[in-house]
């Protein structure tokens, strides 16, 4: 063992190396001292072939050559940069856990959408953000003279309302906002939507209060620009299910990705989270 | 309908049918649905002769689905049929970069769209 020990000492010292075995052979107790000035001095003038041939003895040879590159040196530095690498990582996952906690906890992130509206529903009756406060509401964006998507989210949505109401009656209002205030006044948006749900409530109302309702909810909506009268276009918008709490503040957006099922489970859900006061049938 | 109840009402539900193709009236949930089949048997035909994009190749499309075209756009609101047509080609490129993508690994995520913190 302390053989091993020693003879794995780096070659800067082997002079010292040969010094201890022999001591040590000798069972004479000596502290290792310096090499000797006379050997000292001799080696700059060592011949360069002497160079190849590191070690006095052939044990020694064998030694070193079992032990390979490895030194005490070496060993310790790999255990220290290991400790260290282990103890910085640690650390920092520690740190990291503790930031995203606190960050979920201060609410940051949540995307302002929604606010204060005033719009009329397909009986003619003006309806505000006031009025729908006090339940969840369920809000899509779309047009009358949508082609293929609102219609299907439009009975999508009619699903997940059922879905919704079988086990909380009255606690959802399911919206319809038009992107196209200049076609789908309150007749048009009443013929449309009582063919998907007879509680589906219709809003529109000018174009200003439109565009001020889509920017609100952050929507996306283009009407062709230059639309002669009587002639047909389609509008472009976003196509997301904005779920709004009692307060009338966001909580989620439900897209396409999300089977009424699932979208009636996540509502079900937020509303088992809320504390306040929530209004039923 | 139409064949039962003498011309007046015939007429009535060409007008219909007029104010529909010409986007005057929004289609109810009947002529949206006699417009989806209406499409769906005009790209059948499409797929059938390897056409792609209807409105570029439009002589080839004319004179391989006729009577199918004449289905869908008598149907269907002129605009609808655009949007249709452009919306086919869209989907045809979008699969097919999905079946690449596939091809090279590429593996398949749901996307997430709540902004709720995760904890």
């Amino acid at each position: 063992m302390a053989r091993a020990a020693i003879n794995a000492l780096p070659r800067a010292v082997p002079r010292q190396c040969t010094r201890l075995v022999s001591t040590a052979r000798s069972a004479q107790a000596k502290r290792p001292t310096a090499p000797s000035p006379t050997k000292f001095q001799s080696q700059p003038y060592q011949p360069l072939v002497q160079r190849r041939f590191k070690f006095k003895t052939v044990e020694e040879a064998k030694s070193r050559y079992r032990s390979g590159p490895f030194s005490w040196k070496a060993g310790l530095l790999f255990v220290l940069t290991g400790a260290g690498l282990v103890w910085y990582f640690e650390n920092e996952k520690k740190r990291m856990h503790s930031k995203r906690i606190a960050e979920s906890n201060k609410g940051v992130g949540r995307p302002k959408v929604g606010g204060p509206f005033e719009l009329i529903d397909q009986n003619g009756n003006t309806v505000t953000d006031q009025d729908l406060k006090g339940r969840y509401s369920l809000v899509y964006f779309g047009f009358t003279h949508c082609p293929d998507i609102c219609p299907e989210e439009l009975d999508k949505m009619a699903t997940m309302f059922d879905l919704v109401e079988q086990q909380r009656p009255g606690a959802l209002n399911p919206v319809f906002v038009t992107c196209d205030p200049a076609r789908d006044g309150p007749k048009e948006m009443k013929e449309y939507l009582v063919e998907f749900h007879p509680k589906f409530v219709g809003l529109t109302g000018t174009y200003d209060q439109i565009k001020s309702m889509c920017k609100a909810y952050r929507v996306y909506f283009s009407t062709p620009s230059e639309v002669k009268p009587g002639q047909d276009y389609l509008v472009d918008h976003s196509i997301y299910f904005y779920l709004m709490d009692p307060e009338g503040d966001f909580v989620e957006a439900l897209g396409r990705q999300h089977s009424p099922e699932q979208a009636a489970k996540v509502i079900l859900d937020h509303m088992k989270e809320w504390r306040g006061p929530l209004k039923t049938r | 309908m139409g064949l039962l109840s003498g011309i007046f009402p015939a007429s009535e539900a060409d007008k219909r049918a007029t104010e529909v193709r010409t986007g005057a009236v929004a289609p109810s949930r009947a002529e949206r649905q006699k417009c989806w089949e209406a499409r769906d048997a005009y790209f059948a035909c499409l797929d059938a002769h390897g056409i792609v994009d209807a409105l570029k190749d439009d002589k080839a499309a004319a004179r391989a689905c006729g009577s199918e075209s004449a289905g869908f756009e008598k149907d269907c609101a002129t605009q609808w049929v655009t949007y249709f047509k452009k919306w086919r080609v869209q989907d045809i490129q979008k699969k097919a970069r999905l079946k690449e993508l596939e091809a090279q690994g590429a593996q398949k995520m749901d996307v997430n769209s709540d902004f709720a913190p995760r904890s």
